[in-house]
């Protein structure tokens, strides 16, 4: 594993708005054919570190670097052209029309390359049936409405995408919340199907730390804008896991303070 | 071969044909116009006539195709401008106060001209306002007054859209502002323009365009308007006959000669029928007493009635030249594109050798349908071809289904919005110039409500008001029922006429109410 660069990594990134600090110099290294899993509770960072990591806002301290080169993001749109593709909690995606519709959608493929050249809707809707084939959804109708799709196949719609468009670093923001258990083992699945391709970093973000043990070869705890503990899925054992999730050293000192008094 | 285990996705089968037709969004709306053809056609048949045919009533004769035709493309125009932005998810209401501003504007222009002015203070002989005339041009064509007109119309369509993007505010109340500014700003102008000695002072019209689509060039007599062309002295017109190539007078002769003949026919006709109807009067006075007799003399005379027919009028050259000039073609084609009539040889065809389109009277009933027509079916082709087919298209549709979705996908939204509010723009102007060149007047009170009847077009057509979802093929639709409605009902006995608002009151309600329930099924919400 040492043997392996980091797809991407950050060193020190802070974040304030205004007086706030959310973000206090947090590093991480993602390898690619991995899920790195990132727990934490409300309000720990999380969102702010996605955020920065897919060009939403920049750090305020700290670097990016992608394959060993320094990034800096100035719109969502750097980051997705770097190679970060981010998968949010909504998807992205719009119910009322197509599956292709959707997969394309803002990179639609057309003639003369231009908004008014007509559509080649024979070639997406094949690209975007291969492209979830290869993750393990197979969809009868490309021409479906993404609105009548169960809520894991759109999980697997929104990936596939990101993974078509180039992301190296495929960030999932929360991706069995909100869902059946069935359904959350089908996006596992999904998950596991984009490791097995070899060649995509994952990060994953989650509250659950069952899913998490399932899945990730890594993990980093935040909490309070700070890591407060990383390791890989053989370091860390048992209650440790639970421990750091629920705010780890935070809680052992409340328990100390209690004991003390 | 052992079967694969049964997946998500088996639950959804490809559609076959026709639940795929009977799932579109349009088979509601193209029920209810069937429904109102149906009703126009019947009820337009004259009473005491029996027909099958829908289309044996006055509802569908030639007249009566071209002036409904007329009214539906009109909607239809303005519908596709408002449709658009409504599946981007915003409104415009001062699609109306556009068309009124638009059509003043053109007007004026094509009146008097068009200048740029500074006003200035001026301090000679008491402080007072001046205005420095930096530019005069005096005689603008057609094409400019139209591209001026557009400088205008699409700036204001931009400054909306620019304030909607850019302030949050929902675009009802900035176009609502925009409704009440235009109508303003375009009574204030025609007022203050009409201080002109040919103009009534204070009003809020412009008269006295000259015909411009008319204008023809004719030999001899230069750039002409063609009635003034017919009212030449005779001399001049004979003259104008005998320069023309044999065949060609020939073939005016032949169709002029048909004409008369037909005029002379239904003369003849009414005459018959006039000349009868005291006799059948009598008739029935005299079955009434029981006079056998007499029954029998009336209905022997009633047999053998006959009146001498009528002679027809015999083709003069000045006739010929007439006919000639009524057959140039326009010296002002982009006039005429606008204003003009269409398929003008197919209703001539219609008229001789078919006798279709032809009058009580014996004339030509309608001389072509409005050139309105053809630009509607132009945009609306333009129209389906850019939402179904094109990036844009799916651009406009992710803007109002999902805004968030839209832009991380890296859809420019706002450029979305404001391009359609500026193309609501054009579509308001486009019916503005049509209007204007048809009719060569202006007023300021042009265009009224027409915001409201283009956005009930829309719904009607299955767009849903919150945006993301509809269809070109439905707002055709939609413009279709919002102009056959009234003249469906004109026609039926013994009601008021202004049951038709009534009817597609109903008719809104009843389409908003299907189509939030399609989009709540797609979105998987039932």
């Amino acid at each position: 594993m040492s043997a392996l660069k980091p797809l991407i990594e950050t060193t020190g990134l802070v974040k304030k708005f205004g007086s706030f600090t959310a973000l206090n110099g947090v590093s991480l290294k993602v390898y690619p054919g991995e899920v790195h899993a990132l727990l934490g509770y409300n309000g720990a960072g999380k969102s702010t570190l996605i955020k920065i990591l897919s060009g939403v806002f920049p750090p305020t301290e700290g670097q990016i670097s992608v394959e060993g080169q320094p990034v800096s993001f100035d719109s969502p749109r750097n980051a997705t052209d770097a190679g970060i593709g981010t998968v949010y909690q909504d998807l992205a995606l719009n119910p009322l029309t197509s599956v292709t519709r959707n997969f394309f959608l803002g990179r639609e493929l057309t003639r003369f390359n231009s908004p008014f050249g007509l559509l080649k809707m024979d070639e997406m809707h094949q690209i975007a049936i291969q492209e979830m084939a290869k993750i393990g959804i197979n969809i009868a109708d490309p021409e479906q409405a993404v609105g009548t799709m169960s809520g894991g196949q759109r999980q697997t719609l929104a990936i596939a995408r990101a993974i078509y468009f180039g992301a190296k670093v495929l960030i999932l923001d929360e991706p069995t919340s909100a869902l059946g258990q069935k359904q959350q083992m089908e996006v596992l699945k999904t998950i596991r199907q984009v490791k097995d391709l070899g060649n995509i970093a994952i990060i994953l973000i989650t509250h659950n730390e069952i899913h998490a043990r399932l899945i990730a070869d890594r993990f980093t705890f935040l909490s309070l804008g700070e890591v407060i503990g990383e390791g890989t899925a053989k370091d860390l054992q048992g209650d440790d896991i639970k421990r750091l999730i629920a705010g780890g050293a935070e809680i052992g000192d409340l328990a100390k303070e209690l004991a003390a008094t | 071969m052992s079967a694969a285990p049964r997946q998500e996705s088996d639950r959804h089968d490809a559609k076959g044909p026709l639940a795929a037709l009977f799932s579109r969004p349009e088979i509601g709306p193209i029920g209810v116009m069937l429904l109102l053809f149906g009703m126009l056609g019947y009820f337009s048949i004259p009473a005491g006539e029996f027909s099958l045919n829908p289309f044996a009533g006055e509802g569908f004769n030639a007249l009566g195709i071209r002036n409904n035709l007329r009214v539906i493309s009109q909607l239809g125009i303005i519908a596709l401008g408002a449709g658009l932005l409504i599946i981007a998810g915003e409104f415009d209401l001062s699609i109306g106060s556009m068309i009124g501003f638009a059509g003043a504007c053109m007007a004026m222009i094509l009146r008097w001209g068009f200048s740029v002015v500074i006003p200035y203070l001026s301090f000679e002989g008491g402080v007072h306002i001046e205005f420095f005339t930096l530019i005069h041009l005096s005689d603008v064509s057609p094409l400019g007054a139209i591209a001026i007109t557009m400088c205008f119309t699409l700036f204001f369509g931009w400054l909306q859209g620019y304030i909607v993007v850019r302030s949050g505010l929902p675009s009802f109340i900035v176009t609502l502002g925009g409704l009440f500014f235009l109508r303003g700003l375009t009574e204030v102008s025609l007022r203050s323009f009409n201080h002109r000695p040919d103009q009534v002072k204070g009003a809020t019209t412009v008269t006295e365009i000259p015909d411009i689509k008319n204008i023809i060039h004719l030999p001899g007599h230069g750039e002409i308007e063609r009635e003034a062309a017919k009212a030449l002295p005779e001399a001049d017109l004979t003259a104008i006959v005998n320069a023309l190539p044999a065949d060609k007078v020939a073939s005016i002769t032949d169709r002029l000669q048909y004409t008369y003949q037909r005029i002379a026919d239904a003369k003849t006709d009414i005459m018959a029928a006039r000349g009868v109807k005291p006799l059948e009067r009598a008739l029935e006075n005299a079955i009434n007493s029981g006079n056998e007799g007499m029954v029998a003399t009336i209905q022997e005379k009633i047999a053998t009635f006959k009146v001498t027919p009528v002679v027809p009028k015999t083709v003069t050259d000045i006739d010929v030249a007439r006919a000639y000039i009524d057959s140039v073609v326009t010296a002002r084609p982009v006039a005429n594109f606008f204003g003009g009539d269409i398929l003008e040889p197919i209703f001539s065809w219609l008229y001789y050798p078919i006798d279709w389109n032809t009058n009580n009277f014996g004339n030509q009933f309608a001389p072509g349908l409005y050139s309105c027509v053809m630009i509607w079916v132009i945009l609306s082709l333009l129209c389906y071809i850019m939402l179904s087919r094109t990036q844009a298209g799916n651009w406009i549709y992710s803007t109002g289904g999902n805004l968030n979705a839209a832009k991380a996908n890296g859809v420019p939204t706002n450029k979305v919005k404001v391009s359609l509010f500026m193309f609501s723009a054009f579509c308001a102007t486009i019916f503005a110039t049509c209007q204007v060149f048809e009719v060569n007047t202006a007023d300021a009170a042009k265009g009224n409500l027409k915001e409201l009847e283009a956005i009930a077009a829309a719904v009607i057509g299955g767009i849903v008001m919150t945006g993301g979802f509809g269809t070109v093929l439905g707002i055709i639709i939609g413009a279709f029922i919002f102009g056959i409605a009234k003249e469906a009902f004109f026609y039926i006995p013994g009601i008021d006429g202004s049951f038709y608002r009534v009817f597609l009151g109903l008719v809104i309600i009843a389409s908003a109410l299907l189509n939030e329930n399609i989009r709540k099924r797609i979105m998987g919400a039932i």
